[in-house]
């Protein structure tokens, strides 16, 4: 096959690096970029670099952040004794959503998973302690953790490290999503909730 | 559960294939190579999600292609009628479908439309080693049970993170213990939980294997099932999971010393045995081939059983090359079992005359088939 442009096979080759990102999609995303203007073009390629260039991890959270302190943790408003412990910042975006989390984040950047070489230390689990050891006067661990084999044993690693030092470790529960019918659950997750339940 | 329509698409030697079937008893026939059994492992793919004669998707898609696609349409007492699909390509994998919406997880398709397949691959059961016999009791329990089919999978990552730790030669002795204690809580709740319902099938199960076995072979010999694990189970009909709990904390702490020397996992279900007997007589041991070959039926018409009673929708039969070495007797007993059967069945056959005698009694029962080069056609 004769290649129409290098250039063109480059852009392709890197769009289709992204992840849900076929071949056939990137040479569609491709083509769309070559119509637009200049100036369209631009302000994509500089919100990509930026995306670089600008984000950090807040050096208390480990959220991602434009600046350090990440502006949760530098809320006044936010309640200081109890942390939410997460797996990827994307985690926190899903919690804030519901605006009924008043206190402050712990993103580990994972969970521990030998198979991957991911242990303890890979991740943010020593930070939490630090933090839990320097006045930061944590009263409560709250761990919103995937429910996966991974995810428990991450957990319970961290239950094992901190309770010791008097916090009080939370997890939250796992069952039914609000607004959805009982016959569009999966059976997994239904009997999990089956499990967990409570008097009414 | 009844499939009603199937249809094919670059499916090994089916380029594309379309067929209605029968609500009984679906018979079909051609030359060895014709592409009967490739009918059945389609058939098999949309209850199981897999193959049960190639070991590789990749090696189902029709020669000189890139891609296969089944479909078939079925009707159930719970949902009166959806169809399921499942395709596979070199670039996506596999995929599958129920009514158009993709199915997140393989798992989730197993226990929709309950399945019970007889074929000659069966002789493995009562003649290889356990792991074929515990698969057979997991496929078993695992369409009836999807948090049992959870807890397996689980199980089994649980089993390769850790032994991932045990083979690390590089960590200190105190550093493994604190790293292996979060996977062997799961290790023995999982696995805990898997032993107790493993233990109430294989005694649940009894009843059902004795009557398969007297209808196939009369009553002389009586078969059962022993479920060996490594603790004791007690005689109750459902064990104690929590007692099982007990003991499996135990025997892990008391393992730890041989675990760490062979690097893996040496304690739970992983290594569970069944052994077969007729009276006391071991059957792998002592059996003759004729007495495994009767067995091995046995098991799958019991699955047979279980399922008419345990299920709300009967489980569809795939008997593939079931007759082929089966002698006229019991050829009449399995022939005459499926024109009983209210369920759908689904037989192979090289040599249409050893059940030709059957078309006439069951006339109203059955729709024959006949298959060649790929191709299918009803024939009256």
């Amino acid at each position: 096959m004769q290649l129409i442009s290098e250039t063109l096979e480059q852009a392709v080759e890197q769009l289709a690096r992204l992840p849900g990102m076929g071949r056939k999609s990137a040479q569609r995303i491709a083509m769309f970029l070559l119509k637009q203007n200049d100036e369209q073009v631009f302000r994509l390629s500089r919100a990509i670099s930026d995306l670089k260039k600008n984000i950090r991890y807040c050096s208390v959270c480990y959220n991602i952040t434009d600046r350090d302190p990440c502006p949760i943790c530098q809320s006044e408003k936010r309640k200081t004794g109890v942390v939410c412990v997460v797996e990827e910042p994307k985690d926190v975006y899903v919690v804030e959503r519901t605006r009924e989390f008043n206190g402050r984040y712990h993103v580990l950047g994972g969970v521990i998973s030998p198979l991957q070489n991911i242990g303890p230390n890979e991740l943010r689990i020593n930070e939490l302690i630090h933090r839990i050891r320097d006045g930061e006067q944590i009263r409560e661990i709250i761990l919103a953790l995937n429910p996966d084999a991974e995810g428990e044993a991450t957990g319970f690693y961290i239950n094992k490290l901190v309770q010791p030092m008097g916090v009080n470790v939370t997890r939250i529960a796992h069952g039914i999503p609000m607004g959805t019918d009982l016959e569009f659950i999966d059976d997994a997750t239904l009997t999990r909730a089956f499990a967990g339940r409570q008097n009414f | 559960m009844i499939n009603t329509s199937l249809s094919l698409t670059n499916f090994r030697n089916h380029h594309q294939t379309d067929v209605t079937w029968g609500e009984h008893v679906n018979i079909i026939t051609g030359p060895n190579g014709a592409g009967k059994t490739n009918l059945i492992d389609a058939l098999h793919y949309l209850c199981m999600g897999r193959s049960f004669t190639s070991s590789s998707d990749m090696y189902v898609v029709r020669q000189e292609t890139s891609s296969f696609l089944v479909k078939g349409a079925f009707r159930g007492s719970i949902r009166s009628s959806f169809e399921v699909a499942c395709s596979y390509s070199r670039g996506d994998g596999k995929r599958l479908w129920v009514n158009d919406s993709p199915l997140e997880r393989h798992a989730d398709l197993i226990g929709l439309v309950p399945v019970v397949l007889v074929s000659p691959d069966d002789r493995k059961l009562t003649g290889e080693g356990p792991a074929e016999r515990r698969s057979f009791l997991d496929a078993l329990i695992s369409q009836t049970s999807p948090s049992y089919l959870d807890d397996l999978i689980r199980y089994r990552k649980i089993i390769r993170q850790r032994n991932r730790l045990l083979a690390d030669i590089h960590m200190h002795p105190d550093q493994l213990d604190l790293m292996l204690e979060p996977w062997d809580r799961q290790l023995t709740e999982t696995g805990s939980r898997i032993i107790a319902r493993r233990g109430t099938l294989v005694r649940k199960f009894q009843s059902y294997l004795e009557q398969a076995h007297q209808e196939l072979a009369g009553s002389g010999l009586v078969p059962s099932i022993s479920y060996r694990t490594f603790c004791d189970i007690g005689e109750e009909p459902e064990p104690d999971a929590g007692r099982i709990l007990q003991d499996y904390r135990t025997t892990l702490r008391d393992s730890a010393g041989r675990e760490r020397e062979r690097r893996q996992t040496l304690t739970g279900p992983h290594r569970d045995e069944l052994v077969f007997y007729l009276n006391d007589m071991e059957l792998r041991k002592f059996g003759s081939q004729g007495q495994h070959r009767i067995f091995a039926l046995a098991l799958k018409m019991a699955q047979l059983y279980f399922y008419n009673d345990e299920l709300e929708d009967l489980p569809v039969f795939l008997l593939d090359d079931v007759f082929g070495d089966l002698d006229p007797q019991r050829t009449a007993t399995v022939m005459q079992m499926l024109l009983q059967h209210e369920g759908q069945s689904f037989i192979t056959a090289a040599h249409p005359d050893k059940i030709s005698g059957f078309s006439a009694s069951g006339r109203n029962r059955i729709s024959s088939f006949g298959v060649s080069g790929g191709r299918v056609e009803q024939t009256p």
